[in-house]
């Protein structure tokens, strides 16, 4: 497969050796396979040369980003193929018409950058946005703390660039049947994004942000429930229990309050001052409500300490425990206090440091167990982190919000999805990918096939 | 990371970097904060693959010939230290490891003489003056020469000044109000003599009495980083017998690159039987900037003539100062303490202008890629004055903005804060 690589792709994008094979083989939670080959592309056209080499040779393709993922989803579970997408990183701005046009690599924070001198931003912010790509982005449908009011990804892309399983490119919009929508999300297994034009916004006028401690967990919880139903509608709504808000003090120095269980970082914002502050007061009363102590940020810098603060936590927790098995649930908001208490609950159960984070105001969680695999058992992390899961489908809520399935969730997707419906979806991946070359072992559990 | 170091290589410095690997949860976050992976791309030359490629030598997954170009690319600039939140202590990793490798490198014989050269010249700065002005003469040449011959000669300024070694006492102006010992530094001296000078007069003007201790040589940062550990150790361990830390205040270096290198000097001895003497010594490492701004916290450092002019002063932060010894706020706020001075921020300033250590002779295209993208970040502020406290910085930003045909001047933070004490800035 290497010399026909080399045949139809310059020297410096094919990568041979072991060294660099082997640096192809995790994401920022797992190692898999080591690849049997590596491609750096530059344009759509370098993509189409590898797909097709791989296809003719039978070796499956795993996409990657920058490898921030969260769940194996660029960790090969099987040797093949890694395209990366880190050097396509054209980007241009449109203004007229509130686009930007991406390729694949590049990296989220660039976008909003671009965007800026013309007035305008892009709204989605995984807390990965100065490492993720683009590419990254729409194969996880990433989130972040602004997507409680402003929407994920998904919700702003206009059109995408796909190559699929034969190599052929398709130009993707979100007319008639919306195959981009079912290319995002997919987490590599149905096609290869190359480009994608995006959505951009101008920025509200006024933003401000709170701080909230509390001393119990659900007390939290409780507080983001009665802030949204009494009608606030935060821009930013996220949640740090008090392991990672200690973490993270350790790093940043912050002067975070360490000895509360839970806090809330909270921005309201829009183009209406009296509104923004209204719905500030509102977050404010409920957070008091529910036994909160309520902190405003005073300046932008102090507002900027406080996010960069929560853009830390993950990382951060690594300081604890050298790794981590990561969740990432999603459960209805009015079921947040019981959630976070169950799963605080079955931590202090269990030997292990569970913290929980997460983007609370959509019901979006973070718990993660901490371990140290050279001391700690394997399956019974499996197992914590098994029941975790099952907390959050017993109270309606699913299996992921933002991070995807990938290989580390893949298990449990049979809790989550029935018969029937698991068999559909592997009737439009036999559809899109009849081979079974697209980043296998990913996503969808194995048995269900047929 | 999961990892055998601890078995692979015993004792202190398979502790350190067992340590370092242990810590990264491979995450992706010091991806952006580096050099070469903002210059190439890939993850082989990124700090995270860096780290994989050592663990996998180190447990003997990897051969070292197979992953030196890559580590070889590190500019040691720390950047990804600075942007991990896991704490992942890399400046100590890749030291540790250049040493462990060094001894098992196949090299040519030109390459080691080459190096060994290096490691001779540069801690000597009789030597080292000499071998400028034969470069000085050799310039013209250049072109017709080997890359590998080019490269150092590049490196030359216009005019190499003639030496002037620092007196061993420098008596406080006035009361004294302090005791210091200064580190000299060894290239420094025959390329920019007046650092040394300007911070004679800048401390004692204050009250601050010097001494330069007889005995002190180079710091043993260019042999540590180049993987010489055996000649490291001999410098380092000859700088603890000349500094006695219990006589000073504090011990001074007015080059990031030799502070950051002195600051080293417990993570290098790790798990030997002078450990704790090194941490008595590193305990009183202060760049010269951090000591001043003490001072200016204080409300005891002189206030400086105001500048005949405002000016605007781009500040550039040296790797071994910002991220090797966390040290960004003091500089500028000595800067800014002048009258009419404005500090401004340099785009990109985070990302290292390429002059680590030996890389511009042994990676001249990517030092150089990096050196012009640095003076075009400076330059696109429209400074007055450029400012930076390193010498290595000193001269790659020089030269490049020379090349991009600015005449904008290139001081050591020092030698403004001189320059305003005296009037003539
Ligand atoms: C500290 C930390 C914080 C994080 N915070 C958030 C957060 O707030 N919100 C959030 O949503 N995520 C978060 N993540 C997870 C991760 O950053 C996101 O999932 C991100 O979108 C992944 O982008 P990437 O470029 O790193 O993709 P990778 O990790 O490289 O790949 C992710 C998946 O996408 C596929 N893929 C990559 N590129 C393409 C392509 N061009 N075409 C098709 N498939 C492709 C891969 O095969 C893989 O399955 C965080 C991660 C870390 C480490
Ligand atoms: S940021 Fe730190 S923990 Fe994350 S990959 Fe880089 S070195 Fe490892
Ligand atoms: S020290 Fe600098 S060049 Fe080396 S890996 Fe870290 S950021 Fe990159």
């Amino acid at each position: 497969m290497s010399s026909d690589l080399l045949r139809r792709l310059a020297p410096r994008q094919v990568l041979t050796s072991l060294a660099e094979r082997r640096n192809y083989r995790y994401d920022a939670i797992q190692f898999g396979e080591t690849p049997l080959a590596v491609v750096l592309p530059e344009t759509t056209a370098d993509v189409v040369a590898a797909v097709q080499v791989a296809r003719a040779a039978g070796v499956p393709i795993v996409g990657r980003g920058a490898a921030s993922g969260l769940s194996g989803g660029a960790a090969p579970a099987v040797p093949g193929l890694v395209i990366s997408f880190t050097r396509m990183t054209a980007l241009r701005v449109d203004p007229s018409r509130r686009e930007a046009r991406a390729q694949a690599g590049v990296v989220t924070l660039a976008v909003s950058d671009a965007a800026r001198p013309h007035g305008l931003i892009y709204p989605p912010d995984p807390a990965s946005l100065r490492t993720s790509t683009i590419g990254g982005n729409l194969a996880e449908n990433a989130g972040g703390p602004m997507c409680f009011k402003y929407g994920v990804t998904g919700d702003y892309v206009r059109a995408l660039q796909v190559v699929d399983a034969a190599g052929e490119v398709h130009e993707l919009t979100r007319d008639a049947y919306d195959l981009a929508g079912l290319l995002i999300g997919s987490e590599g297994t149905l096609g290869l994004m190359t480009e994608a034009t995006l959505r951009l916004v101008p920025p509200p006028r006024f933003t401000r942000t709170l701080m909230a401690h509390f001393p119990e967990v659900g007390a939290c919880a409780e507080a983001v429930s009665q802030a949204i139903a009494a009608g606030a509608v935060p821009s930013k709504l996220e949640f740090m229990d008090r392991a990672c808000t200690n973490a993270v003090e350790d790093y940043l120095g912050l002067g975070l309050p360490r000895a509360a269980e839970a806090v809330l970082l909270i921005d309201t914002d829009g183009d209406d001052l009296p509104t923004v502050e209204e719905e500030r007061a509102l977050v404010e009363a409920a957070c008091a409500a529910a036994g909160g102590t309520v902190r405003r940020a005073g300046s932008d810098a102090e507002a900027a300490a406080l996010w960069q603060a929560r853009r830390s936590v993950s990382p951060a927790l690594g300081r604890i425990r050298p790794q981590r098995m990561n969740e990432d649930i999603a459960v209805p908001r009015s079921a947040l206090p019981d959630v976070v208490r169950e799963i605080r609950a079955l931590g202090d159960a269990s030997p292990f440091t569970v913290v929980q984070f997460g983007h609370i105001g959509d019901g979006n969680l973070h718990p993660n167990i901490l371990f140290d695999p050279r001391q700690d058992d394997s399956h019974a992390v499996h197992d914590l982190a098994h029941r975790i899961a099952l907390v959050a489908l017993r109270h309606g809520g699913v299996l992921s919000g933002e991070h995807g399935i990938g290989s580390m969730k893949r298990d449990f997707m049979r809790d989550a999805v029935d018969p029937v419906t698991l068999g559909a979806l592997w009737t439009v991946k036999r559809a899109l990918d009849p081979a079974g070359g697209l980043n296998p072992g990913k996503v969808l559990p194995e048995e269900v096939n047929g | 990371m999961n990892n055998e170091i601890r078995e692979a290589v015993p004792g202190g410095q398979g502790e350190v970097m067992a340590h370092a690997v242990d810590a990264c949860v491979h995450c992706g976050f010091c991806l952006p904060a580096c050099p070469t992976y903002t210059l190439l791309g890939d993850e082989m030359d990124s700090p995270r693959g860096r780290i994989v490629l050592m663990k996998e030598v180190l447990e003997g997954g990897l051969s070292l010939a197979d992953a030196a170009p890559h580590l070889d690319r590190c500019l040691g600039c720390q950047g990804c230290v600075t942007a991990c939140p896991s704490g992942v202590p890399y400046g100590e990793l890749i030291t540790a490891f250049r040493g462990w490798s060094e001894p098992q490198r196949a090299r040519s014989s030109l390459n080691r003489a080459k190096r060994s050269a290096i490691l001779k010249i540069l801690p000597a700065p009789r030597l080292f003056s000499v071998a400028a002005r034969v470069g000085q003469f050799a310039k013209p040449l250049a072109p017709a020469l080997p890359a590998a011959l080019r490269a150092p000669l590049d490196l030359l300024p216009e005019t190499v000044p003639p030496l002037q070694p620092s007196p061993p006492f420098t008596p406080a102006r006035g009361a004294r109000r302090g005791r210091v010992a200064l580190l000299v530094g060894c290239a420094q001296q025959a390329l920019a003599p007046n650092f040394n000078a300007a911070t004679l007069r800048v401390l004692a003007r204050n009250g601050i009495e010097v001494v330069v201790p007889e005995g002190q040589g180079c710091c043993g940062a260019a042999a540590l980083h180049t993987g010489a550990r055996a000649e490291a150790l001999r410098l380092v361990r000859a700088n603890l017998a000349a500094f006695n830390p219990g006589d000073y205040d504090a011990i001074l270096s007015n080059a990031a690159g030799c502070g950051a290198g002195l600051k080293e000097y417990p993570a290098v001895l790790r798990g030997e039987q002078d450990e704790a003497q090194a941490h008595a010594f590193a305990a009183r490492v202060m760049d010269l900037s951090e000591y001043l701004h003490g001072l200016l916290q204080a409300g005891e450092l002189m206030p400086p003539l105001p500048a005949s002019r405002p000016l605007k002063v781009a500040y550039h932060d040296a790797c071994h100062l910002a991220h090797a010894q966390g040290v960004r706020a003091a500089p500028r706020a000595l800067l800014r303490f002048i009258p009419g001075v404005t500090v401004l921020e340099v785009p990109e300033g985070d990302l290292c202008c390429g002059s680590a250590g030996t890389y511009n002779l042994e990676q001249p295209e990517l030092a150089t890629a990096l050196g012009q993208r640095k003076a075009a970040n400076i330059l696109s502020t429209a400074p007055d004055l450029i400012a930076s406290g390193n010498i290595g910085c000193h001269t790659q930003i020089q030269s490049h903005v020379r090349r991009a045909h600015s005449p904008v001047p290139v001081l050591h933070t020092l030698e403004v804060l001189d320059r305003a004490y005296r009037g003539e800035l």
